[in-house]
């Protein structure tokens, strides 16, 4: 929940850091080797606040979707952690041309019992799109999570998710660690239903990422990353 | 009777009790005596692994197993690993830290100890201890034949059952040509055992199901079901020995595993199975056992367990014109033979299975090969139909399996890899692991493939059988301390090949979630949720056929509380939601009310049912598990609209000699006959009466 990845996901968990820290992903969409999300993400302590900054590509070379984010995070204790971040979206079709748009996301993260960490996040409230020729959207959200941490081996994260227009979905996982650097996760969301799973291995200063997840009928999308960290 | 007004007013007071008595009462019990007594406890444990047998399954097996061992405590210190499994609500996680405990500690010197074992909660350990002790003499240590006769046990139990109302089949004249029931509609039912410090061990059983003659004058003559066993333990090297009626279970049930095996359910860790290897058959399940002789033989490390068995099994047979010969359309499992038709299926085919299994057993590795043939005296039919297309069609299958389980830290991996000779493969693989003191996980992969075989294959399915499917299980049980309890598993599978009503490759998803309370050693109530989809042909479907999914979802809320020492009460409501694609939602509902009463030191307990149930169909019925005589099963499934009220009661008469009564009526309030064909009744209403006497000498 609070590592250079939640500058993508949850802001308010860059917040947490104490160090600089960068991220590469590369994610494939069912196994379908024209569709893939890049991203990539950055994130500075300075002084009281936590600076991030946040790349994404998604689609193929006839239809793409980027996305570039800045963030400014701050701890008003080691209990509360939050962040609000501005995007800046752009689509871009062959033979259609671009639209561009902007967009605002707020988290927040509270550390509610010595084990128990909450968070909820909310993106695009004020619903804006790119423009008037294009019905295509970007997704307002809100998100309400939970994450218990049982023993220094493992944790177990719940989340409900609520996208504008869309079905309400939720999800579990957990995380554990069979050993300090190395650790397995598995999960599932119920709407759609999918499954996940997954590897993460910790060598000194440099992360590596796997996972994998399942959807019933469209197969396979596996997902590796990179962090580092200064 | 009106019991329309009666109900409401009924639960009304009930729930009354509840509220005066569970402040004064709490936490001043002893840990034995745990708002639940023996009964109820094999009860409880029957309930949490038996989520999806059928309704009149016999759990025989299992309770015998248990009650033994309510009698005869197992010795914890000197309990093997097959022992302990035999306790059916053990994990093998569990049980390898038990063992690990005592190996690495030392005998056991105080049950206290227990509690320093992580992966054992204060349930299990009082289930435990309800089964098990820390001293005990065990075995052979002083055998003779006098000693023998005259420490040995008999136990003879006879039963006898009987619906009230007149049924259809009995009501047909003889002379007329109709099919119709040829015997009586008494079930009767007569067991007798014979125990030695479970080293020898008699069993018989005698039964006829209402509808079957008691002495068949049609067909083959004699009772209708007989089945008997002699059971030999620890003779030198022989382990084991069967003459008899046998049952057979390996590795994960994919390649051999007959009679009782469990599927998804409550106790999340059954779908690791624990398999026993060689038992004898005391079920009177009229299919999925052997008769012949078995045994198993210990050298060392090494378990070398052969059978034999040779019978005829029921089979109702198809015209083929092209070898102008009978041929097995499909194995009857019922084991009813009432009507001239159902008679002349009796013991149709023979069949002679044969083969073995070597095991190979270290303190945290095991791993065993399994072959058997089996051999028919006709052959299947072909299937005429598309998802057919896999089945078996010859008249001889050789089956074998390699299994594994590893224990490593906290963690157990199990496994099994199957190979039908000439068809096709099945694999399972899993793991347990107490991921911390609290929480526990277990996951396993299932790869069945659609034209795997095997006739005795009860590996943990979605389907009927392990064909035809590919999936992932992964479960969590969470158990923060001792008030609180969260289970939930979520399964996701694919059937690759077509199936019966499902035109194309399908698949869906079972979730399972339950939450437990207990506030105190008097009381639990618990909260369950499942939903589970799944896709069928869509009646819309006209030229072309395509899926639509179907969902099924459960609600139930449940409280058992104690009252006071005698009386033990318990509530249920479930709600069963059932939506087609195509179809709007339906809905089914019932709610129950029980009273236990089981005074420590009086000669007469029994308990009450009364049930309310409303459904609109047959697809959102609803099963519950009923409480019934000693070694009597029932989980039937409420359908449309009426009141279901049961009675049980038990007086002892001196110590071993007891007597059950059990009263059972359903009346319906929507219909004005019952069942359908022979079974029809005309009214609405349907009882059954059971009495049942047992004397232990």
């Amino acid at each position: 929940m609070q590592d250079v990845w939640s500058v993508q996901k949850n802001q308010a968990g860059i917040a947490a850091l104490k160090k600089p820290i960068a991220s590469l992903a590369y994610e494939n969409r069912f196994l379908i080797k024209e569709i893939s999300t890049k991203s990539a993400g950055v994130a500075i302590p300075v002084n009281k606040y936590v600076l991030g900054a946040a790349f994404q590509s998604y689609g193929v070379n006839a239809y793409n979707e980027t996305r570039g984010g800045l963030t400014l995070a701050r701890a008003f204790s080691p209990k509360l952690l939050t962040a609000i971040s501005v995007n800046y979206h752009q689509l871009q079709i062959t033979n259609y041309g671009n639209a561009q748009a902007f967009s605002v996301e707020v988290g927040v993260q509270y550390q509610a019992l010595k084990n128990l960490w909450l968070a909820a996040h909310i993106a695009n409230p004020n619903s804006s799109k790119f423009g008037t020729n294009t019905d295509q959207i970007i997704p307002a959200h809100i998100q309400f999570g939970g994450s218990y941490t049982f023993s220094d081996k493992l944790i177990i994260s719940t989340e409900f998710e609520k996208i504008l227009d869309s079905q309400a979905d939720f999800k579990t996982g957990l995380e554990y660690k069979v050993i300090k650097a190395f650790a397995l996760r598995g999960g599932v969301s119920m709407n759609p239903f999918k499954q996940y799973a997954g590897f993460g291995l910790e060598l000194q200063d440099l992360m590596f990422d796997f996972g994998i997840s399942s959807h019933p009928i469209l197969g396979y999308s596996p997902q590796i990353s990179l962090g580092y960290e200064f | 009777m009106n019991f329309k007004i009666g109900l409401p007013l009924f639960f009304i007071f009930i729930c009354g009790i509840k509220i005066g008595y569970s402040q004064t009462q709490a936490d001043k019990k002893p840990l034995k005596n745990y708002g639940q007594n023996g009964d109820a406890i094999i009860e409880y444990i029957i309930e949490s692994v038996a989520e999806n047998l059928g309704e009149d399954f016999d759990y025989t097996e299992m309770v015998d197993r248990l009650n033994y061992y309510r009698k005869s405590p197992l010795n914890l210190n000197k309990a093997t690993k097959a022992q302990l499994s035999e306790l059916v609500f053990l994990n093998q996680v569990q049980i390898n830290d038990l063992l690990n405990h005592i190996a690495k500690n030392g005998k056991l010197i105080n049950v206290l100890e227990l509690q320093s074992i992580n992966s054992l909660d204060l349930e299990t350990i009082k289930n435990l201890l309800y089964f098990a002790d820390i001293n005990r003499p065990t075995g052979f240590e002083d055998f003779s034949l006098k000693n023998m006769l005259s420490r040995g046990t008999s136990d003879l139990l006879v039963r006898y059952q009987r619906g009230i109302e007149p049924q259809k089949g009995y009501n047909i004249p003889a002379d007329s040509k109709n099919s119709r029931y040829l015997g009586t509609p008494d079930r009767i039912f007569t067991r007798f055992r014979f125990n030695y410090n479970n080293n020898v061990q008699l069993s018989i059983n005698v039964e006829k199901d209402a509808g079957e003659q008691y002495w068949a004058t049609t067909g083959k003559k004699g009772p209708d079901f007989y089945s008997g066993s002699l059971y030999l333990k620890d003779i030198r090297a022989f382990k084991k020995i069967v003459i008899g009626d046998y049952a057979l279970q390996f590795g994960q049930g994919l390649t051999m595993w007959s009679g009782l095996a469990f599927g998804k359910g409550a106790d999340i860790f059954t779908v690791a199975k624990q398999d026993l290897g060689l038992r004898s058959y005391t079920s009177v399940n009229e299919f999925s056992f052997f008769r012949g002789f078995a045994t198993q033989i210990n050298a060392g490390k090494f378990e070398f367990t052969p059978f034999i068995s040779k019978q005829n099994i029921d089979a109702s047979a198809v015209f083929n014109p092209v070898t102008q010969e009978d041929e097995i359309s499909s194995l009857q499992q019922s084991g009813l033979h009432r009507t001239e038709s159902e008679i002349k299926g009796k013991g149709r085919i023979s069949q002679l299975v044969y083969g073995g299994n070597l095991q190979f057993k270290n303190k945290r590795f095991s791993i065993g090969a399994t072959a058997y043939q089996s051999n028919y005296s006709q052959s299947f039919a072909p299937g005429t139909d598309v998802y057919s297309k896999y089945d078996f069609t010859k008249n001889q299958l050789t089956n074998v399996g390699l299994n594994y389980n590893y224990s490593i830290k906290n963690t157990y991996f199990y496994g099994e890899a199957a190979h039908s000779l000439g068809y096709g493969f099945a694999f399972v693989n899993g793991l347990i692991s107490s991921l911390s003191p609290i929480v526990s996980f277990v996951a396993f992969h299932r790869d069945y493939q659609k034209d795997y075989q095997s006739y005795y294959n009860q590996a943990i399915s979605e389907n009927t059988t392990a064909k035809n499917e590919r999936g992932f299980y992964s479960g969590l049980q969470i158990k923060p301390n001792k008030k609180f309890e969260f289970i939930t598993y979520i399964d996701a599978f694919r059937f690759p090949w077509l199936k019966y009503l499902v035109d194309a490759p399908s698949g869906g998803y079972d979730i399972f979630s339950q939450f437990a309370f207990i506030p105190n050693k008097q009381a639990r109530f618990t909260l369950r949720y499942r939903i589970r989809n799944k896709e069928q042909n869509s009646p819309l479907s006209t030229s072309t056929r395509f899926l639509e999914s179907v969902r099924r979802q459960n609600f139930r809320l449940e409280a058992q509380y104690q009252v006071n020492k005698s009386f033990t009460l318990r509530n249920r409501i479930e709600v069963m939601a059932f939506k087609e694609e195509s179809d709007k939602q339906r809905y089914g509902f019932m709610a129950y009310q029980d009273v236990n009463y089981s005074p420590l030191s009086s000669k007469f307990s029994g308990n009450v049912r009364l049930t309310m149930f409303q459904t609109e169909n047959f697809d959102t019925r609803i099963y519950a598990y009923e409480s019934d005589v000693l070694y009597g099963f029932s989980i039937p499934a409420y359908q449309n609209q009426g009141i279901r009220f049961y009675v049980n009661g038990r007086y002892t008469l001196r110590r071993g000699v007891d007597f059950w009564i059990r009263y059972a009526l359903t009346q319906y309030s929507n219909l004005t006959t019952i069942g359908s064909g022979l079974d029809e009744i005309n009214g609405n209403q349907k009882s059954e009466i059971k009495l049942q006497a047992r004397i232990q000498f």
